[in-house]
């Protein structure tokens, strides 16, 4: 008993902070999202129609759920095996290393004009950097971001831009490896692609499993660069989930519907989060 | 002092190693390196590109000539930068020790401790970042008016001091990483859990508190919403929404904008250059020794 | 640059000195944080006492033109002693959230400017007040009488207006002189219908070796412009329904969709990408480097080619109407004032609203016009000596005078689900310039789209 009251002594800050702060909002959400709500006057119940339609008869509401979920798939896992392999490079003991790690740093901190002009520029059909690289070799480059076909995949690519806030993470995971299980893999004669396979990695899988579980989170709620970049063009091509639930909340003034797509977004992220913790037993190694 | 230990490399590998990161850096160095050239060209050079279709008169344009200074100055007169930092560096404050400490704390609870009730906690806490903030906006906002807190910093602070979920966990992820031996040692010499989180624990954390407040300052620092939709003074408001004084909808001045923005990044990239090295002093020497 | 400590040197179980260190860090940690609470709770010092009643008043204009604004509220401050204006800068992303939750919670500013696509929307859900209800017997009688039939109309739902039309947004045509010299064509007689226009961009326009496009003579875009030139539009003022799929829509689509066809859509991608302007704010345009012989754009770039390009040759005529279309047509919107309904001091918004808009003192009005770059809203302030020397000065501006007083321009359609509208408007243009669709096919699209989308609104009980 006293350490069942030790232990809620510690989650306390949160639960409490969740009841005050989250539980209300939250609530109040999933109740708008049963109602007709136009953010001004007072929300009127209807029932199930907003999900009713979102299901019958929104086409964009179904495309833009497929935009987004063809861009979780490859997102999710090119940003984990881009970020593994930039925090065990930037892990190595090398001479500058720390102004290497500021520079991958970078484009997480740099505002996204910065970033998103310079990525423009380096994916423009004509004079882009990409497309005169492939010139050379005489290939003619995509149009990307302004071709229907490409834009989707120009973001994904884009998003490895930003696989230095991951990295930071993995790096501070390969900080935490104890060194002694590297001396006990040395002493067993194990060469470098051995002691990566057999320690680096299964001890790097806590944080692999979180980064994970954010991507899928963050991958859904895609928004930022869409809506700075493409604003869902061209021809629709990127307008994900998150775009078309703004442009509803705020622009149409829906909010009564935009919470229902909101709800839907959610049972499905939780989904995919039971999921991954269902899988963890397999694959996660844990010190306990 | 040098021995030959796991991370070691060969002159080859170690040449190898510095090409490929060499390489990769470039495209994440442009965008900053973009932005400088930019904040120091002349008006004149940034309206008087087009369509270039010859590369060397595309190459030239990529850097300023003549380098005009003054657009630095110019930028820090448009907004009041000085009090702009001490509304922004307060509120990184307050907020990286609020989320830190707290979250620290209950990630502690879920990691290593067991209760009643942990599993369906933790996936609540998951459950509370899946939903879009764009439909919890209105009843938040209507919560902090009720509270009587529209118009103060409050708002922007407080909350952070009940833990972050995002934060929770990830520390949650590293605290369970730790060996279990370690905490049982300590609870057979009678240390309560308290001391067990303070005297173990957190010396061995080191680089994922780090990560922690990296990540909130940065958080506090590019916010320009949460100030804007609380406070209602321009006096104030944080430097990421001086920032966006620059940003018009007619064009407007470009090369203040860049200007702005390269002070407003260069505090990030300093703080992370030298913060860096707590990544490096973690448990990875010493967390062998027992 | 720093260098990787390779000893340990931190002791696993802290020694009792750097316990001691730790605490007092803790410490330190506190009291900094109690500081800074204590500073930021400190409320910001007062504003010089006096006896005035505050008028907040929201705006989204940043840059330069926020000192703009900052300056036409002194002004006001300083011309009366019963209100004080304090403008407040919001910028364009959040602006509309910001106000909603304000104006739900109660709590509005008592003024806002905005040019986003939310007056019928806002209006009809009765978030603004009816202007009228403000106005004296003198305000009505200059407004009906005395101002651009535009600018009533654009602030206009349902029979009231509820924003003063500050400034209009209108396009006109620029046009390089010297391009037209070169190819043989007459700057002082540009086109007066739209197939004439058409036959002089294609004499301007030019390709080079290989075929690809190196300069464009004229590239019709915006879809909702046309529709209004070949006597179409979105928007019976007269039934007050939208109409999408009529004949002379059909037409400016197809006139649109032909003009990208010829150049080829695929050639017109790479052109227009491959144009520095096109990406990342579109501040240096297009038309200065001499990319584009005939645009279309708005009056605030008069300025602009005065300040970075003031030696480039052009002038700018009025967007021409094929044979038989309605001239001076098009969408337009305009940069807007409007009060909530739950502001505090209505009257003093008013107050400050008709000062900057010239309704009561055109001539000291006119000042605020030509500082912002503003059209005037009525014709004694284009009248008036201080705007004519302003003319002068800039005479691409007449053009825009010429066109203004026009009872064809359209304001975007006031329907409550106005900007969903301009989203599939833009959508199927998007397609048809894409070559993705033919105009009839999107044409057909849009008007499902739209009907669905009313069925829904029906569905869900929201006024159509």
């Amino acid at each position: 008993m006293r350490k069942q009251l030790v232990a809620y002594s510690f989650i306390a800050p949160w639960l409490i902070g969740f009841l005050i702060f989250t539980a209300f909002p939250f609530a109040a959400s999933l109740f708008l999202s049963f109602t007709r709500y136009n953010i001004v006057l007072p929300p009127v119940w209807v029932g199930g129609t907003n999900y009713e339609t979102l299901v019958y008869d929104d086409p964009l509401f179904r495309k833009s759920l497929w935009v987004t979920l063809r861009y979780a798939l490859v997102a999710i896992p090119a940003g984990t095996v881009a970020g593994v392999a930039l925090a065990l490079l930037l892990n190595l003991n090398l001479r500058g290393i720390a102004l290497y790690r500021t520079l991958f740093y970078l484009p997480t901190i740099v505002p996204t004009v910065g970033v998103s002009v310079v990525f423009l520029w380096i994916l423009n059909p004509e004079i882009g950097l990409v497309n005169r690289l492939l010139g050379l070799v005489g290939v003619v480059g995509p149009a990307w971001l302004q071709d229907r076909h490409w834009a989707p995949w120009s973001l994904v690519f884009m998003s490895l831009w930003g696989v230095g806030g991951s990295m930071v993470i993995y790096l501070a995971g390969l900080k935490d490896i104890p060194v002694h299980l590297y001396e006990s893999a040395l002493l067993d004669g194990a060469n470098r692609w051995q002691r990566l396979r057999h320690v680096t990695l299964p001890m790097l899988t806590p944080v692999i499993f979180f980064n994970v579980v954010m991507g899928t989170i963050g991958s859904f709620q895609y928004f930022t660069e869409a809506y700075v970049m493409t604003r869902g063009g061209p021809e629709d091509s990127t307008l994900f989930y998150a775009l078309y639930l703004f442009n509803r909340a705020w622009r149409y003034l829906d909010m009564g519907y935009a919470s229902a797509m909101a709800w839907v977004l959610f049972v499905l992220i939780m989904a995919l989060t039971g999921f991954l913790f269902v899988t963890q037993r397999r694959w996660v190694h844990y010190g306990d | 002092m040098r021995n030959r230990g796991p991370f070691d490399l060969s002159p080859a590998q170690e040449f190898a190693a510095h090409s490929l990161l060499i390489l990769l850096s470039i495209p994440a160095a442009l965008p900053l390196l973009w932005m400088i050239s930019t904040s120091l060209k002349p008006d004149s050079q940034i309206y008087a590109t087009g369509n270039t279709d010859n590369a060397t008169a595309f190459l030239q344009n990529l850097l300023p000539h003549p380098v005009r200074w003054t657009n630095y100055p110019d930028a820090l007169k448009t907004v009041p930068f000085g009090l702009y930092l001490r509304n922004t560096l307060c509120l990184c404050l307050i907020n990286v020790v609020g989320a830190v400490t707290s979250s620290l704390t209950v990630a502690y609870g879920f990691a290593r401790l067991r209760f009643k009730g942990r599993d369906f906690l933790f996936l609540l806490l998951l459950a509370t970042m899946a939903l879009p903030g764009q439909v919890t906006m209105i009843p938040v906002f209507a919560l902090f008016r009720w509270l009587g807190w529209y118009g103060t910093y409050l708002p922007l602070t407080v909350p952070s001091f009940f833990g972050s979920p995002f934060f929770i966990f990830l520390l949650t992820q590293f605290f369970r990483g730790i060996p279990e031996e370690l905490s049982e040692a300590a609870r057979l010499d009678g240390a309560g859990e308290w001391r067990i989180f303070f005297r173990i624990i957190l010396p061995l954390s080191r680089p994922a508190i780090a990560t922690c407040a990296l990540f909130q300052f940065l958080a506090t620092w590019n916010d320009f919403f949460g100030p804007l939709l609380y406070l209602n003074d321009s006096s104030r408001y944080t430097l990421a929404y001086g920032l966006q004084q620059f940003l018009s909808q007619h064009g407007g001045q470009w090369a203040h904008l860049m200007a702005a923005s390269v002070l407003f990044t260069l505090p990030i990239i300093l703080l992370f250059f030298f913060a860096q090295r707590t990544f490096i002093q973690g448990i990875a020497t010493t967390g062998g020794k027992n | 640059m720093a260098t990787e400590p390779t000893t340990p040197e931190e002791p696993t179980i802290p020694d009792a000195r750097s316990t001691r260190r730790e605490a007092l860090g803790r410490l330190l940690g506190t009291a900094g944080t109690l500081a800074a609470v204590a500073v930021l709770a400190t409320p910001p010092p007062p504003r010089p006492r006096t006896r005035r009643v505050p008028v907040r008043f929201w705006h989204m204009w940043t840059a330069e033109w926020e000192a703009v604004i900052r300056e036409i509220a002194d002004r006001f401050n300083e011309s009366q002693s019963r209100y004080e204006v304090i403008p407040l800068s919001v910028p364009t992303a959040s602006a509309d959230s910001k106000f909603l939750l304000a104006a739900v919670g109660g709590d509005p500013p008592d003024m806002m400017a905005q040019w986003n696509l939310v007056l019928a929307t806002w209006a009809e859900n009765g978030v603004l007040f009816p202007l009228e209800e403000l106005m004296s017997a003198e305000d009505r009688r200059t407004l009906r009488t005395d101002t651009y039939s535009f600018v009533r109309k654009v602030g206009r739902f349902q029979d009231k207006l509820y924003a003063i039309g500050i400034g209009p947004n209108l396009s006109v045509c620029f046009y390089r002189t010297d391009h037209f010299r070169d190819a043989g064509l007459d700057p002082d007689r540009f086109p007066t219908t739209l197939e004439e226009l058409t036959q002089a961009g294609e004499t301007l326009t030019r390709f080079d070796r290989t075929g690809r496009l190196k300069r464009i003579g004229f590239l019709p875009t915006e879809y909702p412009q046309f529709a209004g030139l070949f006597g179409g539009g979105f928007y019976d003022e007269t039934t007050g329904t939208v109409s999408l799929n009529t004949p002379p829509n059909r037409r400016a689509l197809e006139y649109l969709a032909e003009a990208h066809r010829k150049l080829g859509f695929e050639n017109i991608v790479r052109f227009t990408s491959g144009l520095t302007g096109d990406s990342g704010g579109s501040v240096d345009w297009p038309f200065i480097s001499g990319a584009y012989s005939i645009v279309v754009d708005g009056q605030w770039r008069i300025e602009q080619l005065a300040k970075f390009a003031p030696d480039l040759p052009y002038r700018t005529a009025p967007l021409p109407p094929p044979n038989g279309g309605t001239p001076n047509a098009g969408w337009a919107n305009a940069d807007m004032l409007l009060i909530p309904r739950d502001a505090r001091q209505p009257e003093g918004a008013w107050e400050f609203i008709r000062f900057w808009s010239g309704l009561t003192r055109p001539e000291t009005a006119a000042e605020f016009f030509l500082r912002g770059g503003w059209l005037p809203i009525r014709p004694a302030i284009a009248e008036s000596p201080i705007y004519r020397d302003y003319v002068r000065k800039y005479p691409a501006l007449r053009t825009f005078l010429e066109v203004l007083p026009s009872p064809n321009l359209q304001p975007p359609p006031p329907v409550p689900y106005q900007a969903f509208l301009a989203d599939s408007i833009s959508r199927m243009q998007d397609l048809v310039k894409r070559g993705t669709l033919t105009p009839e096919r999107a044409l057909e699209t849009l008007e499902t789209d739209i009907r669905q989308e009313r069925q829904r609104r029906r569905k869900l009980g929201y006024a159509e």
